[in-house]
């Protein structure tokens, strides 16, 4: 902990380059030592960790509440299948078009939304989470119910005969991941991205300083949906496929829930975030092996941790995990 | 034709359930600044108290009122020992704006949980009071039953005794101008933090009345009410979330598009349509359709 006082000299970006590919090395040899299960858990955590990333850039950064973050990501997720599957374009051109068409997806979005504040924002989201994935029903060449493949393929040759699939998809998530975050905590830090913070803490105040708040949040709104695109891209390549049932509302709902536990306004608890999203059913998985209970306690009790742990995060550390031991120190 | 009858009885009797949702929802707003998502969860639990009572004394009737009381306890309650501290621990900042979400879906998610617990996560169901088989027109059967009429009739009348307590007693005066102005209602001798818990509990009271209406037709189940909350939802902010009667108007507009566009073109319509009718309604009033004049800063 730095002691008051002490002039804060901020992180340079190469500095932070290091740090992030330290961080990458570092996966890489931890993804060495480790079993498969673990590598596709790891997947799941960075996958989340990017979509919780996109909710802090929205809801923390630029003060846009959506609940429709599950409804980008499966724009991202059909536009990276329907690249890789019918186009049969290569997967990272596939994950690549998940992020650019879900952004300008969210481009377009944002120019509604930027017209909406509170309630009215969220409620459109809302809307828009229930009933997107249902029009994939409505066109053949996004396979209806049964969805249609995400398949980066098994992982290059030259890497030899025992680097499994999940170790593959390991690599795939957590770079993008990162590379992504990178680009995102760079934005933040720039000069464009305080205008972010000045629109969300005092919009009058910002917009009479000479920003323009409209196409900020405009702005803010399409970034984010890229990188909602991304993680819907990269669950489902997780999955292996995309359908209308991957992306339920209440993946927008638990995502929203991840961000504000690990705090909204940081983009430090990404990861601990995601490790949250996965964790929680284990945890609550082997609670139940070992005090016993019905089927249906079984299938409650993530929901219900899920849902204390959201309570708790509200009341002792509305401005997440991070902001309480600053206040401490 | 007997098609067309039949969507426009069919778009009246859904529109009426969701005006019930979009009220209980409005009058949180209204009263608290609070999208209420836990509406769902205690319209369901309302709903399982209804059953159980159902269970033990044979009535639809005993049932419904012990589903609307303990929907206004359950709306009070929540109120006055979980939302009133949460606003005083949550004071400053942007989380202001979304604690009051994420607490209320927080809260969604226990009461769904003890549901669970409780009642089990199996399907019910709750046999309607009147016949629900529907009606011969024309020598055809349609879609619309003594069940559905029931519903509507419900509906109206609990339109208007919400019309008269707002307009007429002053109790509504006092829970008008709470939602209008609160401080000035504060300096005129109004306890308005007792009259936003009143508002809660007829909210919970129109929530409960929303569930025992409209679970007869489906099943019950801990998560049976999340759909007709984002109806509702939808609903109030159609109607520009400050007006009961903008609530209605939101829910018919709504149960007619809805039920119009799944009829004649496609049944898989449903939502999209609800999106298409929210986003054409906010593309020309970005505050709803009945929203007063005044900027009231969200």
């Amino acid at each position: 902990m730095k002691k008051a006082g002490k002039v804060h000299k901020p992180t340079t970006t190469r500095k932070r380059l290091f740090l992030f590919i330290l961080f990458g090395w570092l996966l890489l040899i931890l993804g060495d030592r480790v079993g498969d299960l673990e590598l596709y858990q790891g997947s799941f955590v960075a996958t989340y960790a990017l979509a919780i990333t996109s909710i802090v850039l929205l809801t923390g950064y630029s003060g846009q509440l959506s609940l429709g973050q599950s409804a980008l990501m499966a724009v991202g997720a059909y536009a990276g299948a329907l690249s890789i599957f019918n186009a049969g374009w290569h997967p990272v051109v596939g994950l690549i078009m998940s992020a650019l068409v879900a952004g300008v997806f969210g481009l377009v979005l944002g120019l509604v939304a930027a017209r909406l504040s509170g309630p009215y924002l969220a409620g459109t989201t809302l809307a828009l989470a229930i009933s997107l994935p249902t029009l994939a029903n409505q066109f053949p060449i996004l396979g209806a119910e049964e969805g249609i493949s995400f398949d980066v393929g098994p992982s290059p040759a030259r890497f030899g005969e025992d680097f499994s699939q999940y170790k593959w998809f390991f690599w795939i998530s957590a770079l993008a991941a990162l590379i992504m975050v990178f680009f995102i905590v760079n934005l933040l830090t720039s000069r464009y991205g305080r205008t972010f913070k000045a629109v969300r803490d005092n919009p009058v105040a910002a917009q009479l300083s000479g920003i323009n708040v409209g196409r900020l949040k405009v702005n803010a709104f399409a970034i984010s949906s890229g990188v909602a695109g991304l993680s819907g891209g990269l669950l489902v390549m997780l999955i292996s496929g995309v359908s209308p049932s991957a992306f339920p509302l209440s993946l927008s709902f638990s995502l929203l829930g991840a961000a504000v536990v690990t705090g909204l306004y940081s983009l430090k608890g990404v990861i601990l975030g995601g490790l949250v999203l996965v964790a929680i059913p284990e945890i609550a998985d082997s609670l139940v092996s070992r005090i016993g209970g019905s089927e249906g306690f079984t299938t409650v009790l993530p929901g219900f941790i899920v849902s204390a742990l959201l309570i708790l995060a509200v009341v002792f550390t509305p401005n997440g995990p991070g902001h309480l031991l600053k206040k401490h120190h | 034709m007997t098609q067309f009858i039949t969507a426009v009885l069919t778009s009246l009797s859904s529109g009426a359930i969701y005006a019930l949702m979009a009220i209980a929802i409005v009058l949180v707003w209204r009263s608290t600044r609070v999208i209420n998502f836990a509406q769902a969860g205690q319209a369901v639990l309302t709903t399982y108290i209804g059953y159980t009572v159902i269970q033990r004394t044979g009535s639809f009737w005993v049932a419904l009122v012990v589903a609307v009381v303990s929907g206004a306890v359950i709306g009070a309650v929540i109120d006055r020992f979980f939302m009133r501290p949460i606003f005083k621990r949550v004071k400053s900042g942007p989380i202001v704006m979304i604690a009051p979400v994420v607490a209320t879906l927080g809260l969604l998610g226990i009461i769904q949980a003890v549901i669970g617990f409780v009642w089990g996560i199996t399907n019910q169901s709750i046999e309607a009071p009147v016949s629900t088989g529907g009606y011969k027109v024309m020598g055809t059967v349609i879609a619309f039953s003594n069940y559905n009429l029931l519903v509507l009739v419900f509906v109206a009348v609990a339109m208007l005794l919400l019309t008269l307590l707002f307009q007429k007693t002053n109790i509504g005066l006092a829970l008008r101008a709470s939602a209008y102005s609160p401080e000035i209602a504060k300096l005129s001798g109004i306890k308005v933090d007792s009259v936003r818990t009143l508002g809660w509990a007829i909210a919970g009271a129109s929530g409960g009345l929303a569930g025992m209406l409209y679970i007869p037709g489906y099943f019950l189940y801990p998560n049976a009410m999340d759909l007709l909350l984002v109806l509702g939802f939808i609903a109030a902010v159609i109607g520009g979330l400050e007006s009961l009667f903008g609530a209605v108007a939101g829910a018919m507009i709504l149960g007619f598009a809805i039920i119009f566009s799944t009829t004649y073109i496609s049944p898989k319509l449903f939502f999209p349509t609800a999106f298409i009718v929210l986003i054409l309604v906010l593309l020309v009033k970005p505050a709803g359709l009945f929203a007063p004049k005044k900027s009231r800063g969200a």
